[in-house]
């Protein structure tokens, strides 16, 4: 189920009716959640509920025996059982056909032909995100950064929780599972500054990703044979990058507003990260919960920055080429992280080597220029689904076609580049600051207008009820 | 250790999480801000705003401006409430439904238009399952069809020449085919379901008029051979239960979204399809209908009307004796052409494509009277209405002309 379809709101308004009635214990209720949360899942493909349940199942007894094992290599035992189990599921479904494909094509140089049979297996959604999630269990309570849950109802409704299940964000144990320890009870304005989140987050996705930009992005992605001039690589990739934004920050900004609505919290997972001053500073911005996910149980694991200059450069690079691997089974994922871990090693070296250097204002919005460009060159990478497709958008951004297509009519164009430059401007000015902040200091019938607006463009819009871009990691 | 998710150790005030005002952005971390370590419960703060008088006002206006761009949508558009769209789970679902149809209609758009379903049934007693689709070439579908052993029935392949023997894979039904499955999951469906329901009673929810279709539309294709919104077919159809499609009425009575409907289709200007091509796709029908024959089933080929307008580029591009009649002999198949209905000569077709709403029924009856005297899978009923003929829906003023 998506949260932009008629099918979520007819469920969540029976969600909500559940959780706000007063003839059920607050057990119960979180009973209600776990059901509610298994056919939210289980609306996309049923036999999938399986995989959640496994993981669920083993997770939870790996953490108990690990915290019942008398020697250190019993723990072990029960966190590579965790491990292994979790990133089979992920490396089966998700890894199989891309390593079979791989396998095949390494065969042939070599000159042994090999031809498998068809790997057609369907990719569960969100299997990606709930891995993460539930590995980010065990591998606490390994690293005795927490204890177990409590209580399995608890442990199994912080897998299963709607809101973050299918796209993230990608909760801690810690994060989630307190909160269910006592009832959460949301006041009226919390409920409806939740679902002021919500509108927004389906504007992004709706209106803006779905509705203007994807139609850009395609024209100039999805043409075969057509040879796109400087202008148009350009516009597509800028359209790219207001999409992809929209599309992933519209789901968070929805998860966000549809927990809040329950009374839960969940945490930030994009802050303004167009505005971002660097790559390192992208990074504490773009997905926020998937980059702290790689920092602690991957980066810093693998030697982080305790072991050396080269120990480190090969960490960030490590992670960062993982990172890309875990978008998607494709090489083209594997560059696109690659080339962050590439500018992130080349931010921390000149950072060493110009230490007391200290931009002023313009070089700031200089600098943040410089980012926003260079991310989108890693887009390209992201979107197009083969490296010859890179390399005919690249060589269209680099003015090297010599008899370009015209792609992209002019009005499309212009609105696309409106709302990417209005969210770029957006990043900038708000790099510093929260939403919550400024909604803060405005006038209460300002927020009103553009909430209305942003509400009636969504009805009117419709939505094609398309699934989120993630969705498909 | 640092933190804990044991109840014994939770600080109520703590794991609410939910705080009343804006924190100051510094105050307000996120898990970048903590490395290698178990983070805590977040916080969402809350501005301090009237968040629920603010809803309420929001909810009141948003349903005034709702209900004013209804009355716009009926009113100035011309859209009904009742016209339930197309979409890629209805067809997903008429695909199932063929498989335990007696009589499937694939095809392009045009005999998607041109049938009248109601009109199909008051004569044989059948009511076909119409899995056609827009913009497409209906090859696709004879095949799809031909690859299904659990399909038994007459499938009649409705085909615009051009669009028949083009390039294969080419066309929407081909991404229609391709997420099949996927259209078939539950949310799909209640989605679906929900869809159809409010557009009974709700006239803007029509996919032609979204925001972001009708809002580019000020751009009358300033930049020449680019992809523009101006250059779309935009909305020709009205959708009714069963995907029985028929031409808006808005389109019939004239006007600049008659003219624009004419200009879409760019006059079926092509270059002329090679012979080798032609050979192809003859073999590959020939293919598809020897495995329909197989699995019990039988196919029959229909090449609905255009007007004149487009009748002379798409003979110029394909003659009839190098396509349709080289496949019906290549394919060993019966076909019913509109050149040798003579019920169905000289009928209404605003747009140049696509029959008018009444004249599809006049095609229908012709088409159909033709049809059992080819196949035994049908016969007329016996109490049949009477045939219709042009003067049933051409209006006076043009018959006299």
């Amino acid at each position: 189920m998506i949260f932009n379809s008629l099918t979520f709101l007819v469920f969540f308004a029976i969600v909500m009716a559940l959780h706000y009635a007063p003839f059920f214990s607050w057990h119960q209720k979180k009973i209600n959640l776990m059901i509610a949360s298994y056919l939210f899942y289980a609306a996309w493909n049923p036999p999938f509920v399986i995989l959640l349940w496994v993981s669920t199942v083993v997770d939870w007894w790996a953490a108990q025996w690990m915290v019942r094992a008398k020697s250190e290599r019993t723990r072990r035992v029960w966190m590579l059982t965790s491990v292994v189990v979790n990133l089979g599921m992920l490396g089966y479904f998700k890894y199989g056909g891309f390593l079979m494909d791989n396998f095949v094509a390494v065969a042939a140089s070599l000159g042994i032909i090999y031809h498998p049979p068809g790997w057609d297996i369907v990719l569960p959604v969100g299997i990606s995100f709930y891995t993460f999630a539930t590995l980010s269990y065990t591998l606490d309570v390994y690293l005795r950064r927490s204890k177990p849950a409590g209580h399995f109802l608890d442990y199994a409704l912080f897998v299963t929780f709607f809101p973050h299940l299918v796209a993230g964000p990608i909760m801690r144990p810690t994060e989630l599972v307190p909160q269910f320890e006592i009832p959460r009870r949301a006041t009226g304005n919390q409920i409806a500054f939740g679902l002021a989140l919500l509108t927004l987050g389906l504007f992004q996705k709706v209106v803006l990703a779905d509705g203007f930009l994807a139609p850009v992005v395609e024209a100039v992605y999805d043409a075969p044979g057509k040879m796109p001039g400087m202008l148009d690589a350009w516009v597509g990739t800028l359209a790219f990058a207001g999409q992809i934004f929209c599309d992933f920050a519209g789901y968070s900004t929805s998860a966000i507003g549809v927990a809040l609505c329950l009374g839960f919290a969940m945490p930030d997972n994009f802050r303004f990260p167009y505005g971002a001053v660097g790559f390192s500073d992208f990074w504490r911005r773009w997905h926020i919960t998937l980059s702290s996910w790689l920092r602690d149980y991957l980066y810093i694991p693998l030697g982080g920055n305790r072991h050396g200059q080269a120990r480190t450069y090969a960490a960030l690079m490590g992670t960062m080429l993982l990172g890309g691997l875990w978008h998607g089974a494709n090489w083209t994922f594997v560059v696109w992280g690659g080339l962050h871990g590439v500018y992130l090693s080349a931010e921390r070296w000149l950072k060493a080597r110009f230490k007391g250097f200290t931009p002023g204002r313009f070089a700031m919005l200089g600098l943040a220029v410089l980012t926003f460009v260079l991310v989108n060159i890693t887009w390209v990478f992201f979107r197009a689904k083969t490296f010859t497709g890179a390399a005919v958008v690249l060589k269209g951004m680099a003015g090297m076609h010599a008899k370009p297509d015209p792609l992209v009519g002019y009005g499309p164009m212009m609105i696309a580049m409106g709302i990417v430059a209005g969210i770029f401007g957006t990043h900038v000015a708000m790099r510093n600051t929260t939403l919550e902040a400024v909604l803060e200091r405005t006038p209460a019938a300002v927020i009103a207008g553009i909430w209305t607006a942003l509400l009636f463009a969504v009805i009117v819009e419709q939505g094609q009820g398309s699934a989120f871009i993630y969705f498909a990691f | 250790m640092p933190s804990s998710i044991s109840h014994s150790s939770a600080h109520k005030a703590e794991l609410r999480g939910v705080r009343e005002g804006a924190l100051p952005a510094g105050l307000r971390q996120t898990a970048a801000n903590r490395p290698g370590q178990a983070q805590p419960v977040p916080t969402r703060d809350i501005p301090l705003r009237p968040w629920l008088k603010m809803g309420t006002f929001v909810l009141a206006t948003v349903v005034v401006l709702t209900s004013a761009w209804e009355w716009t949508a009926r009113t100035k558009i011309g859209l009904r409430a009742g016209d339930i769209d197309d979409s890629p789970q209805a067809w997903g679902e008429a695909r199932r439904a063929a498989d335990y149809g007696q009589v499937a209609i694939v095809g392009d758009s045009r005999i998607l238009f041109d049938t009248d379903q109601a009109r199909f049934e008051a004569l044989t007693g059948v009511r076909p399952v119409q899995v056609s689709h827009v913009g497409t070439n209906s090859r696709t579908l004879l095949e799809h069809f031909a690859n299904d052993p659990n399909f038994h029935g007459l499938l009649i392949v409705g085909m615009a020449d051009l669009l028949y023997f083009g390039r294969p894979g080419i066309g929407l039904a081909a991404t229609a085919i391709h997420n099949y499955d996927k259209n078939n999951k539950p949310s799909q469906l209640t989605g679906l379901w929900l869809d159809r329901w409010l557009q009974n009673y709700l006239a803007f929810m029509d996919s032609d008029y979204r925001l972001s279709r009708w809002a580019p539309r000020f751009d009358t294709s300033w930049r020449k051979d680019a992809d523009s919104p101006y250059e779309d077919v935009w909305k020709i159809s009205e959708t009714f239960p069963g995907r029985q499609y028929f031409m808006w009425d808005r389109i019939e009575s004239g006007g600049y979204l008659q003219a624009h409907a004419r200009y879409a289709w760019h006059g079926f200007k092509r270059p002329p399809i090679p012979a080798p091509l032609v050979n192809k796709v003859i073999a590959r029908s020939a293919e598809a209908v020897r495995r329909i024959r197989a699995h019990g089933g039988d196919v029959i080929f229909i090449r609905p009307p255009s007007a004149p307008e487009l009748r002379v580029n798409e003979d110029k591009s394909l003659p009839r004796k190098l396509g349709w009649d080289r496949l019906l002999v290549g394919a060993n198949a019966k076909g019913i052409h509109t050149d040798d209905l003579a019920q169905a000569q000289n009928l209404v077709l605003p747009e140049y494509s696509h029959l008018s709403r009444k004249c599809a029924a006049v095609f229908t009856d012709a088409y159909v009277r033709r049809l059992v005297e080819l196949t035994p899978r049908l016969k007329l009923r016996a109490g049949a209405p009477p045939p219709l003929s042009r003067a049933d829906c051409v209006p006076e003023k043009i018959a006299a002309l």
